[in-house]
């Protein structure tokens, strides 16, 4: 049994822009980049994120109105492992979008989001009135940081477990997931 | 030629308080700005305005203009920075909506080139500015073309973090290019 081509799409799509946020979010923040380079990269991280966020709300709704497909065989505490460890992604992939809107939000530029150049995307409430904005900032984004660097582990465990389930288990449990004609049906 | 004189300054007192008598066709006329940001630079306009000009070519001295400026209506043609322009930490147009420019006599540099000292109020700050412009009469129709070049900061436009020059230069220009028509006195 596979996931639905809804569910299978959105995990795919999350995937995608999760891996580019990783890899836009250190570029920003590490190469020293021009100022209209690193200006470009943060706002297409702020509108991949919120896009990672809407497909995670999505799929959240999906995951809670459609039994995923049973897990086969397995010895109760890997069961108990990969239930957590989604659980973690889940948690990890709705907190990290969120405090990075609060960080935009609160960041002493006050800049607007559009998503894409195209969509404008408003700032969460309360945030841009509070008083002590660079202090909170800070915070949040130590948090969001961080936050990022636990969710990076987290999907190296994920995929690592996949991938053991698919070349050394052979289950077929990675199959569930691809959006691929099954070989065997 | 004392008695000259004494007429001349006489016949000066005695013009009267000259009244707006150019019409300024707003539609026809363009009041744009222009800036670099991330070290590109970019132009914009403003969409609502109005001026009075009182000009007698005669006596340039005794003239006097009033340009005022509803700095909401501030475009540039893209969505993040016109959406950021509005508010607090740039023109913060809830506090002070509008920007004046009240020149009081204009002199005469020779041809067709003139100076409009005045004083320019942004965000309640007001200084004073020298307007260099061109100026084309035919008939009862006027052209006026003038460039000001002005330092951001000095007015508060770009508050905090961007009150550097890291992100959006200090420099910034404004073109004015109106088209009045001579209403008589």
């Amino acid at each position: 049994m596979r996931y639905h081509l809804v569910a299978i799409i959105l995990h795919w799509v999350i995937a995608l822009g999760i891996l580019a946020l990783i890899v836009l979010g250190l570029a920003m923040t590490h190469l020293g980049l021009a100022p209209m380079a690193k200006f470009q990269l943060y706002q297409l991280h702020k509108s991949i994120g919120i896009t990672v966020l809407l497909a995670v709300l999505l799929r959240v709704f999906w995951r809670l109105t459609h039994r995923p497909p049973p897990l086969p065989a397995m010895p109760p505490l890997e069961k108990a492992v990969a239930e957590g460890t989604h659980g973690v992604l889940y948690l990890l992939m709705l907190i990290i979008p969120l405090s990075g809107w609060a960080l935009v939000s609160v960041s002493p530029f006050n800049l607007p989001t559009v998503l894409y150049g195209l969509v404008p995307w408003p700032h969460l409430p309360v945030f841009p009135d509070l008083a002590n904005k660079a202090q909170v900032e800070a915070v949040v984004r130590f948090i969001h940081g961080k936050l990022a660097w636990a969710l990076a582990a987290i999907i190296a465990l994920h995929a690592g477990a996949a991938l053991r389930h698919h070349f050394v288990l052979r289950d077929g449990i990675l199959r569930r997931m691809l959006p691929l004609k099954d070989p065997q049906s | 030629m004392k008695r000259l004189a004494l007429l001349a300054a006489l016949s000066l007192l005695a013009t009267p308080a000259l009244a707006a008598d150019w019409a300024v066709d707003v539609p026809h006329s363009h009041l744009g700005f222009s800036g670099v940001q991330n070290g590109a630079p970019f132009q914009g306009s403003f969409g609502k305005w109005n001026a009075e000009i009182a000009f007698d070519p005669a006596h340039p001295d005794a003239g006097h203009a009033k340009v005022t400026i509803d700095l909401s209506s501030a475009k540039t043609g893209d969505v993040q920075r016109d959406g950021a322009l509005p508010q607090a930490e740039w023109f913060d147009v809830k506090a002070f909506p509008e920007a004046t420019f009240e020149a009081t006599g204009f002199v005469a540099k020779g041809g067709d080139t003139y100076e409009a000292p005045g004083k320019l109020t942004i965000r309640g700050i007001a200084k004073d500015v020298v307007l260099p412009f061109t100026l084309t009469v035919t008939g009862d129709k006027a052209t006026a073309k003038g460039h000001l070049s002005l330092v951001r900061t000095g007015f508060g436009v770009g508050q905090g973090v961007w009150a550097t020059a890291e992100w959006v230069g200090l420099d910034v220009g404004v073109d004015v290019d109106l088209t009045a028509t001579h209403s008589g006195s």
